[in-house]
């Protein structure tokens, strides 16, 4: 398991190397500030086959630059015929119905499940 | 040189009779990275402000609902305008950043004003000048894809067309040049969310 963590966020990299888990309020000040996350997530992308799964469904908010990195990781996820990307979502947090259908513009076969 | 006092968009009027809130902020007070977490605190507390004067969430379920997707949207906007003034403000003058939050019946605004340096208000205008509330959503994923390729310069605007297109908010931008200080533009961000329902929803 690997833990990146803020005063207000937490996300955490499942023992099974696929399933990043993710809470909390996430606004930090830009690409350099996201790199580590970002990072972390790449890392699901080495298991071809099984599928990555994002749980969202206690992240209460993402500034624009989250949206960012979450973009660049669905653009370099998407390069790859291997990989299949399922976001678990929840209809209570607003951003998450509002924002997420523009990563499933950019890669149309990310499941969305929202709850 | 920055033509002074030009408005694009759907800027709109200051209703001065109108509910209002105006947060200012020194920027030489304390350093960006400092200042990064009030502007978290900041945006809460005016998510927070505006749900007083919407229809109180244990009416109906749907009231509920509706207070919370204003709630969020209100401190999605306040934080994306709060950063990009923070960012973008000529830090070696004492202008203060401001942001505005104005309640109507028909609609709340969100604005924020900082002093840019006049390059930098000018390569602003610039991108404002082409976004258009019909292109928002195109835009919006041109964007996504250019930032994800690695241009930075792309990503503050990002903010914008998110507001446009996943909030419908409506957008304008006034650029003046500062009086006492001739190489500075104070550039203006107004948001406009729509309370189509909120009288309707009290009823």
């Amino acid at each position: 398991m690997r833990n990146i963590s803020g005063e207000s966020f937490e996300v955490r990299l499942e023992e099974d190397n696929r399933t990043v888990f993710f809470k909390g309020a996430l606004r930090l000040s830009g690409m350099e500030d996201y790199a580590p996350i970002l990072e972390m997530l790449k890392g699901t992308l080495m298991n071809p086959g099984a599928p990555i799964v994002f749980d969202l469904r206690e992240l209460d908010f993402l500034n624009s630059s989250g949206i960012t990195m979450f973009s660049r990781f669905v653009i370099e996820a998407r390069e790859r015929a291997d990989v299949s990307l399922q976001f678990l979502a929840s209809e209570s947090i607003p951003w998450q119905s509002r924002s997420l259908k523009n990563l499933q513009r950019l890669m149309p076969s990310l499941e969305i499940c929202l709850d | 040189m920055m033509a002074p006092d030009r408005i694009l968009g759907d800027y709109g009027n200051s209703n001065e009779r109108c509910e209002y809130l105006t947060l200012a902020f020194s920027p030489l007070s304390v350093p960006l990275r400092t200042r990064w977490r009030n502007n978290g605190l900041s945006a809460d507390f005016l998510g927070d402000y505006v749900t007083t004067f919407l229809p109180a969430a244990s009416e109906t379920a749907s009231a509920g609902k509706h207070q919370a997707e204003i709630r969020h949207a209100v401190t999605y906007i306040a934080n994306e305008l709060l950063e990009n003034a923070m960012k973008y403000h000529a830090h070696e003058v004492d202008i203060p950043i401001r942001l505005r939050l104005e309640l109507a019946d028909d609609r709340i605004t969100v604005s924020a004003t900082n002093g840019a340096v006049a390059g930098q208000a000018e390569h602003y205008r610039t991108f404002v000048e082409r976004i258009a509330p019909e292109n928002a959503g195109d835009l919006l994923v041109r964007q996504l894809e250019d930032t994800a390729a690695g241009n930075g310069s792309a990503e503050s605007c990002l903010g914008l067309l998110t507001m446009m297109n996943d909030y419908g908010a409506k957008l304008g931008w006034r650029f003046e040049q500062h009086g006492a200080h001739p190489g500075v533009t104070m550039v203006t961000t107004r948001a406009i969310l729509p309370l189509k329902d909120r009288c309707g929803e009290r009823a």
